[in-house]
């Protein structure tokens, strides 16, 4: 051994020692306890950034550590290696995502190694491949089977120039990012995971883990968003239907001053048929932006619809208004508005000169104006009939226990989750395992014909889909009936792949299924 | 999954570690803002070992790390450090084994030393994930080994015992520096089938402690002395410490001050 310390000639021999006596690769064994330690795989993006530097370093030193204490480790390494950049790339350079995704791979595989992390190579996982996503395939034909997904028509970005739907932030300024065109909302149909059907559990489970900081589970509380609070029914003059609005104040229903409705709201086309302006107006609605963040800060915008809704207990006229901070997507599409006791309520009745009733007051007493300005918290009732001098917790019972004995509204739980939707109109992605047919719609492609495998060697130029245009992809028959039908040629969002992997390092030689007992010895990840 | 009978785990993940962002000149590195500083150049220059311990020593992970050359380079510095200590101790010859009740004071505070120190990198490590602080650790052991200058065979056993702690507890962080330091002081065995080491609880027990002596306020020796002895008997063993002897040597003792576990300051 040299006496001078010289770093590449000292990391060599210790890595072919790891690599010669395998000492990283581990089988699951009962006699040793198992530490499971996992660290988020890396994007394949060309090479390694000091972040991925930081992050791997940590996990390999817990590992490490935990080997030393006797545990048996397993520390696996793979590549989230769909995504957008691939397609970027493939328009710049005119390489296929493929090809430029598995050179990365490559490159990146190398530096991890030189960086000495006592990793289990033979486990390593790659999204793109068949093998690793023909089981999310699988699994979405499953959901399929018990219900958990579905189709809808939802809103996306719409480059009208390049013919293609764009990713949040390919739009830039409300211009697609390579045509510079005027982006459009458009409605097309989409697939959907019912992860709603999950929200109390998930909500629940989050008091079992003591071992994730508060401020995550914070975030995630606020995220599932769990609220309880009431569906009530307006009557509309003229309509069949009433309009469903849920609300968690039922106690300042007495300050409802006017409704709002979403662009793409029926009241809303109906009235803009024969008004000119409105039509315009809801227009200008569709073509704006409906990321969440984006409708918080925006200007809140709106017309009046000239029909109004009857209040169901003061039989009072309540105006109904288009707004385009109301989305056809979350909850009715319509919600009451409240001036007197709601911040953005209040913002819009100010700039339309609407009235603002003032029908709760502090518990302590003391005197507000709500003219200037607005009273989000509970207390007391007043102008409110029947119901003046209740707290806003009684208010919210007496309120809701009438319109449950009447048949005009019911308590419910709403949350601020959203099902999942995993539609992307994208190439480089999972393809979504379902066929569509004339007469049987859409049919979930059958378990001996997975994976629907993606083809690789295409030509990327970053207009459309080349799926779309590629028959032998699309033409196929259909698996009920049997006749010419067309494959999906969505693909899924990545966050998909990235869902799963933490389990299919246990078993990901497994060609039979998508888990097996390995899993069970190796879950749950214990860092 | 859990479900579709594929999984018996309701949550998959007990434990979640969040780390902070890599910062250069205050603003997070990223490609758009030109700030970025390439790992590959700092491995080719330094070796992975020098990077590794870097990320590691500057931050506690969950906070934001602050990108330093400089701390870079003196991580670096500190494993050329370590390994030229290892390899003096191994060209000065064989050493015998550790007999832990043959020690003098001296030893014994080495030892206690080492000790201490692998009880608060376990800690560091295992309950508190803090890195940095565990990195800082093994570098005041390597401090403390430094300092002692006693080459006979007991005094060497010492060091051993030392050295080989903190190339054990360093190997997480430094790996490959620590593999190959481990296979020259002399083990067959190849280090990542060692253990974690394991704290001597009797080489923690304090019954000596180091004291600093100063002449006019100048520092100009440490004694080991009974933790209990009185100030008397320290004042004495101040004044028989044989470098505090050449600077008060002729010269009349006007005052001792003894600061009880501290220090004792004789004014000539």
């Amino acid at each position: 051994m040299s006496t001078a310390y010289k770093p590449a000639d000292v990391e060599r021999a210790a890595q072919e020692h790891w690599a010669e006596t395998r000492c990283f690769e581990v089988q699951e064994r009962e006699d040793k306890e198992k530490f499971y330690c996992l660290t988020m795989f890396p994007y394949p993006s060309g090479k390694l950034h000091m972040g991925h530097v930081r992050v791997f370093t940590i996990s390999d030193v817990i590992a490490r550590y935990q080997r030393m204490q006797g545990r048996h480790v397993l520390q696996p390494m793979g590549w989230d290696a769909f995504g957008m950049p691939a397609e970027n790339a493939a328009i710049k350079q005119g390489v296929p995502p493929a090809a430029w995704t598995y050179e990365n791979i490559d490159y990146m595989r190398g530096q991890l190694k030189r960086l000495g992390y006592a990793y289990d190579w033979t486990r390593e996982v790659t999204t793109c491949r068949p093998e690793y996503y023909r089981w999310e395939q699988w699994l979405f034909t499953k959901l399929f089977e018990k219900g958990l997904v579905y189709r809808k028509n939802s809103i996306v970005n719409w480059d009208p120039v390049d013919q293609t739907v764009l990713a949040n932030e390919q739009v830039i300024d409300g211009r697609g990012w390579r045509s510079d065109a005027l982006v459009e909302r458009r409605e097309i149909p989409q697939w959907f995971m019912k992860i709603t059907a999950y929200a109390d559990e998930l909500l629940e489970d989050l008091d079992d883990l003591p071992g994730w900081p508060e401020s995550v589970k914070t975030m995630q509380r606020n995220w599932i968003g769990r609220s309880e609070g009431v569906e009530l029914s307006f009557e509309v003059a003229g309509e069949d239907e009433p309009l469903v609005v849920y609300t968690t104040r039922p106690d300042t229903l007495y300050g409802v001053t006017y409704m709002a409705v979403a662009a793409e709201h029926p009241l809303a086309t109906r009235a803009a048929g024969d008004n000119a302006e409105l039509a315009a107006f809801i227009e200008e609605c569709r073509k704006t932006d409906a990321a969440e963040a984006t409708l918080e800060t925006m200007e809140k915008k709106g017309m009046p619809l000239g029909i109004s809704a009857t209040h169901p207990l003061t039989g009072e006229d309540v105006p109904l208004w288009v707004a385009n901070f109301v989305l056809m997507g979350y909850g009715t599409g319509a919600v009451m508005a409240v001036p007197g006791h709601d911040a953005r309520d209040w913002e819009f009745a100010k700039k339309h000169g609407l009235p603002i009733r003032q029908v709760i007051a502090p518990a302590d007493g003391s005197e507000i104006d709500i003219d200037e300005a607005v009273y989000t918290d509970k207390g007391v009732l007043v102008n409110s009939g029947e119901y003046d001098g209740l707290d806003s917790e009684a208010a919210f019972n007496a309120i809701a226990d009438h319109f449950e004995a009447s048949g005009r509204g019911r308590r419910t739980i709403n949350y601020r989750l959203r099902d999942w939707g995993v539609s992307r109109q994208r190439y480089w992605g999972t393809p979504i395992p379902i066929i569509y047919c004339d007469d049987c719609d859409a049919v979930p492609v059958p378990e001996d014909q997975l994976p629907v495998v993606l083809p690789e060697d295409v030509e990327f130029t970053g207009v459309g889909s080349p799926l779309k245009n590629m028959p032998e992809f699309v033409e196929t028959s259909c698996p009920r009936c049997g006749k010419p039908a067309r494959r999906e040629t969505d693909t899924f969002d990545t966050f998909v792949e990235s869902s799963w992997y933490f389990a299919r390092y246990a078993c990901p030689d497994n060609d039979q299924a998508m888990l097996d007992q390995r899993a069970e010895y190796w879950l749950p990840v214990d860092q | 999954m859990r479900d579709e009978g594929l999984s018996s785990a309701d949550e998959p993940f007990t434990n979640l570690l969040t780390q902070g962002m890599v910062l250069k000149d205050g603003a997070k590195m990223s490609k758009a803002k030109g700030n970025t500083v390439d790992p590959q150049e700092l491995i080719d220059t330094y070796g992975a070992d020098t990077v590794r311990l870097f990320m590691m020593f500057a931050a506690p992970p969950e906070q934001a790390l602050e990108w330093s050359d400089e701390g870079v380079a003196g991580s670096f510095r500190f494993l050329k450090r370590f390994w030229g200590a290892v390899m003096d101790h191994i060209a000065a010859g064989d050493t015998p084994e550790l007999d832990p009740a043959a020690l003098d004071e001296g030893q014994k505070a080495l030892r206690r030393k080492t000790h201490q120190t692998i009880a608060k990198i376990s800690d560091d490590i295992g309950r508190r994930q803090s890195f940095n602080t565990a990195v800082a650790a093994v570098m005041e052991l390597l401090n403390a080994i430094t300092r002692f200058e006693d080459a006979s065979p007991r005094g060497r056993a010492v060091v051993r015992e030392a050295l080989e702690a903190a190339i054990l507890m360093l190997s997480p962080m430094a790996p490959h520096i620590c593999h190959g330091l481990w296979e020259a002081i002399g083990h067959q065995t190849a280090l990542v089938d060692e253990s974690w080491p394991e704290v001597d609880e009797t080489a923690l027990e304090i019954d000596t402690i180091e004291i600093v002596v100063q002449v006019n306020g100048k520092l100009r020796g440490r004694i080991c002395i009974a933790a209990d002895a009185d100030r008397d008997a320290v004042g004495a063993a101040a004044l028989e410490d044989p470098n505090v002897q050449r600077f008060v040597a002729g010269k009349e003792v006007r005052k001792t001050i003894v600061v009880p576990g501290r220090l004792v300051n004789i004014v000539v």
